[in-house]
């Protein structure tokens, strides 16, 4: 049994259902990561973990103890959680001590202790020399660790972060993300971590949970999350990626509406029904000549676009079907817009996706 | 790693919020709803109980409410437009010229709002009554004129604009001097770019850009004349004519007409209702504001040669509106008869020692005021905060009914509350007529607005977020409310409950109908003292208020900001 348990957990707004049905098993010490678009449901989702909101169906439990049900809620300040806001939601009339040592204080722990772990928290953090600051005084970064610090510090059962690094600037941000992920190796709580940016999730995450339209697409580790998706929005929300459509025959070969013929080494396909084959940007091969082989897993095209990058080349391909196609190549093939090109899509890259 | 710190186990809270709502939007309904219910069911019943119309027909057959109606209507209209006047020439030069002592200038205006208008009627009595009137006398002392020659009358229609006006420009001048503030240099710039000379510039764009808070302003000052009673009672009526609050006023007097009073009250709710609902329209539109952050600061246009002459023209207006009528006052509550001139010989502190020491009546009417101050003071701001809680967090469904509620009264003018108030609690059933209770009620409801207003627009700025990162570490509801919310909300609450204090304090409208001899009030005392014409005591009492009042709004502008530098800004995203 998995330590918090999302059975069936289903938010109404009126008529709106913004959270459909979400199944969802975190094992204790993991950081499960809540990926998708903005309103998707992962606000609504983590707010009813928090209990914040009222499941308007299914049930929310933590160590095999409803917390959550349409006929039950326990109130969030006795769930044993933490949760860092968006807005950091630091005290602007409590300096960076008070806005720590209050979970602590509410929980009638001796002020000598208050005082010891509060400061060791904001060493952890880098904050020692900030205690009697208040959070006007301080940068952005800082008021994103103190609020780290404060959720940390009353040792909770289960952290809930939601997008805590969307009010950062970019350098920030990459920092804050590798600082997160140390924190959570070294006091390895059980983490929900709420983002709609997949390389966010990519570096802090165990395991990628990623939502769509209040429901859950797929969850794995990062890596199955990347070279292993299983549906075609998972495919292109991640990384990005072209997708061809076509029947299959029932074989691993998908053949495309302008005959372009795909063999696939990875995925489902739906026997005599619809298929995607996904192929990653840079996973094309782009030449001027025909590939050798037996004509399967290529198609010509002219290029549209072309960009130099630096590190290497972008291309727009439009096949002879009408599809464009993205390509990534070295900077050493540049190609000119206009000429006829030839695709190669190596089967080992070509991913079959149901849906 | 350490032990966990688990919560205290705790006992199982019921959640109050429901009861708490229920019980706040029975009581508000029955604060807002049972007044109208009474003045409407009065105004259709005859005094026997039968349904009438008579009330209504009267109304528009009698000569004198007609008359009533229509003086009060050209009087608003002229206080209006003489606000108008006074108030944007003198906004824009303290706000968009380097005229000298603006700053100055600006805070005695925004400081003339706490002049109650009847004690700035009674100023101008001593300004300018035909006989004794300090400007008459000195006038007819400079050209050695015979008694019956006088510069000035203000117990006139054109005097009685004019005293209105000096007490309601500041309405006007303070939402255009803003809206000049807010203009953006850039705009300005545009125009002149273009070719546009200074003049042309202030003619085609600064001026359009303030002309709906001009508007705004002017329909406030407009309906706070048309609902005035203390100065209209204290010049129109020894002038001979009455406007319509004095008018329903008098049909409380023997013999008391109260349908027909109620009727006559009915036309000023509609009048104020549209004037309020022009003014959220203007104001409302959003197309002219100019709100979009960084464009620059406003530029000041140096006067030249039209420094002084401007100068002067702000000081003109400040003596009219500040300085003759609270020296009047001074004057006149340090000389032993209003008539007589102050010198070192006839200074006396008698009238001081008349109105605190030896006449109960006013020692009672001070006790009064000041306790139902403090008292409607707090009850409105606990139940705006309680309200102002329960709407913006949504705690239950249908909270944003209590919003509206609360807000409401401000729609009822203070002198149509009265005779609602009358007509509801002065019956037997009540036993409320005749006591403090009757005044609190009033000044509840009509503060209340003003108070909810303000403290709402604070809750608004609490990130919901700062309470809930207080709830998940533990604390519940109500322990967040106390440890979080009230210390960011504490400025506010407090500017709230001073200036619900300062409103209170001057009232005089509703309170003409509801007081007794038992519940004087100090400005129903200078009212009734003004009748008597022992104006030493009057003036007394008006400095009492005066100092009083401008003591808590200086105490408000200088409360320290939130503890330690902190501030409620630092909630984003
Ligand atoms: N209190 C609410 N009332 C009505 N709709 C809401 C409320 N909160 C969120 N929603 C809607 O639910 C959807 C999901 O919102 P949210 O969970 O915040 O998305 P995300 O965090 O993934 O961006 C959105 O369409 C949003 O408009
Ligand atoms: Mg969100």
């Amino acid at each position: 049994m998995s330590f918090l348990e999302l059975d069936g957990l289903v938010k109404a707004y009126g008529a709106l259902t913004v959270v459909k049905g979400v199944d969802l098993a975190v094992d204790r010490g993991t950081l499960v990561c809540l990926l998708g678009p903005s309103g998707c449901g992962k606000t609504t989702t983590l707010r009813l973990i928090a209990g914040f909101a009222n499941a308007s169906g299914g049930e929310v439990r933590v160590g095999g103890e409803v917390v959550s049900s349409a006929s039950r809620n326990v109130p969030p300040e006795d769930r044993n959680m933490s949760m860092i806001f968006q807005s950091y939601a630091l005290w602007p009339h409590m300096t960076v001590f008070q806005n720590v040592a209050y979970g602590l204080k509410l929980r009638r722990l001796p002020a000598t202790e208050i005082k010891e772990r509060v400061g060791r928290i904001l060493e952890s953090t880098h904050l020692g020399p900030l205690a009697g600051r208040y959070p006007s005084e301080l940068s952005g970064g800082q008021q994103q660790r103190v609020s780290l610090a404060r959720a940390l510090v009353v040792e909770p059962q289960i952290l809930l972060l939601d997008e805590p690094l969307s009010n950062l600037d970019a350098n920030l941000r990459e920092e804050m993300r590798f600082e997160i992920r140390r924190l959570h190796d070294q006091f390895r709580y059980t983490t929900v971590y709420v983002t709609h940016d997949q390389s966010e999730a990519m570096t802090t995450a165990d395991l990628i949970v990623v939502m769509n339209a209040g429901r859950i697409e797929q969850c794995g580790t990062p890596e199955d999350i990347y070279e292993r998706p299983e549906t075609e929005f998972v495919a292109r929300f991640i990384g990005g990626t072209n997708i061809l459509k076509g029947r299959s025959d029932g074989s691993d070969t998908v053949v495309c509406a302008d005959g372009v013929v795909l063999r696939c080494g990875s995925g489902r396909v739906s026997p005599g029904g619809e298929t995607a084959v996904s192929i990653r940007h840079h996973d094309i091969r782009i030449g001027t000549t025909p590939p050798a082989g037996d004509g399967s897993n290529q198609a010509s095209g002219v290029v549209e676009r072309q960009i130099y990058l630096g590190s290497h080349r972008d291309y727009l391909v439009k096949l002879s079907g009408g599809e464009r196609v993205r390509a990534v190549a070295p900077v050493n093939v540049a190609i000119p817009v206009g000429q006829q090109v030839w695709l190669h899509f190596p089967p080992e890259h070509c991913r079959a996706l149901t849906h | 790693m350490t032990d966990a710190v688990l919560m205290p186990e705790r006992v199982r809270r019921i959640d109050v919020s429901v009861p708490v709502f229920v019980l706040l939007a029975l009581g508000l309904g029955v604060l807002v709803i049972l007044p109208l219910f009474w003045l409407v069911w009065y105004s259709v019943h005859e005094d026997a109980g039968g349904f009438t119309l008579g009330n209504f027909v009267q109304l528009v057959t009698d000569d004198t409410m007609l008359r009533a109606y229509g003086i009060a209507i050209a009087m608003a209209a002229g206080v209006g437009v003489l606000s108008c006047l006074l108030a944007t020439p003198l906004a824009w030069l303290v706000a968009r010229t380097d005229l000298p002592g603006r700053r100055a200038i600006r805070a005695l205006v925004t400081a003339s709002f706490v002049t109650p208008p009847f004690l700035g009627a009674i100023a101008w009595e001593l300004l300018a009554a035909p006989n004794s009137g300090i400007i008459n006398v000195l006038y007819r002392t400079l050209f050695g004129l015979p008694r019956s020659d006088s510069l000035f009358n203000i117990y006139t229609f054109p005097g009685l604009v004019f005293v209105i006006g000096c007490f309601t420009y500041p309405f006007v001048f303070t939402l255009v001097a803003n809206a000049f503030d807010r203009v953006p240099g850039d705009l300005e710039d545009a125009s002149a770019i273009l070719g546009g000379r200074a003049a042309t510039t202030l003619w085609r764009v600064t001026l359009p850009l303030v002309l709906p808070s001009m508007l705004a302003g002017t329909l406030i000052a407009v309906l706070q004349a048309l609902t005035m009673f203390g100065s209209p009672a204290i010049l129109a009526l020894p002038a001979g004519f009455h406007v319509i609050t004095t008018k329903i006023w008098s049909l409380f007097q023997f013999p008391p007409q109260l349908g027909l009073a109620a009727a006559a009250a009915m036309p000023l709710l509609v009048i104020t209702v549209l004037l309020l609902r022009g003014q959220k329209a203007i104001l409302g539109r959003r197309g002219y504001t100019v709100l979009g952050g960084k464009s620059g600061a406003p530029r000041i246009v140096a006067l030249g040669a039209w420094r002084w002459p401007a100068f002067a023209f702000a000081l003109f207006v400040l003596c009219l509106t500040v300085i003759f009528p609270y020296l009047a006052l001074l004057k006149t509550a340090l000389v032993p008869n209003a008539g007589d001139a102050l010198t070192p010989s006839t200074i006396t502190l008698s009238h001081f020692h008349f109105v605190l020491f030896d006449f109960s009546a006013t020692r009672l009417a001070l006790y009064n005021t000041f306790v139902l101050g403090f008292l409607s003071a707090t009850t409105v701001a606990v139940v705006a905060m309680i309200v102002a809680y329960i709407a913006t967090r949504k705690l239950v469904r249908g909270a944003g009914i209590l919003g509206m509620l609360a807000t409401a009264p401000v729609a009822i003018p203070g002198i149509v509350l009265g005779v609602g108030l009358f007509l509801s609690y002065a019956n037997p059933t009540f036993q409320l007529y005749g006591t403090i209770w009757i005044l609190l009620i009033a000044f509840v409801t009509i503060e209340l607005p003003a108070g909810y207003q303000q403290i709402s627009s604070a809750f608004h700025g609490v990130h919901p977020e700062l309470e809930e990162a207080s709830r998940i570490l533990g604390a519940s509801r109500l322990k967040t409310l106390w440890l979080i919310t009230s210390p960011m909300l504490r400025t506010s609450v407090v500017a709230a409950w001073c200036f619900v204090f300062v409103g209170t304090i001057r009232e005089l409208s509703a309170t003409i109908l509801l007081t007794t001899a038992n519940t004087k009030l100090v400005s129903v005392i200078i009212y009734d003292l003004n009748e008597s014409g022992d104006m030493g005591a009057i003036c007394v009492l008006g400095l009492i208020l005066l100092v009083v009042s401008f003591l808590v709004v200086f105490a408000v502008n200088r409360m320290p900001v939130l503890g330690g530098g902190g501030s409620v800004s630092t909630t984003r995203g």
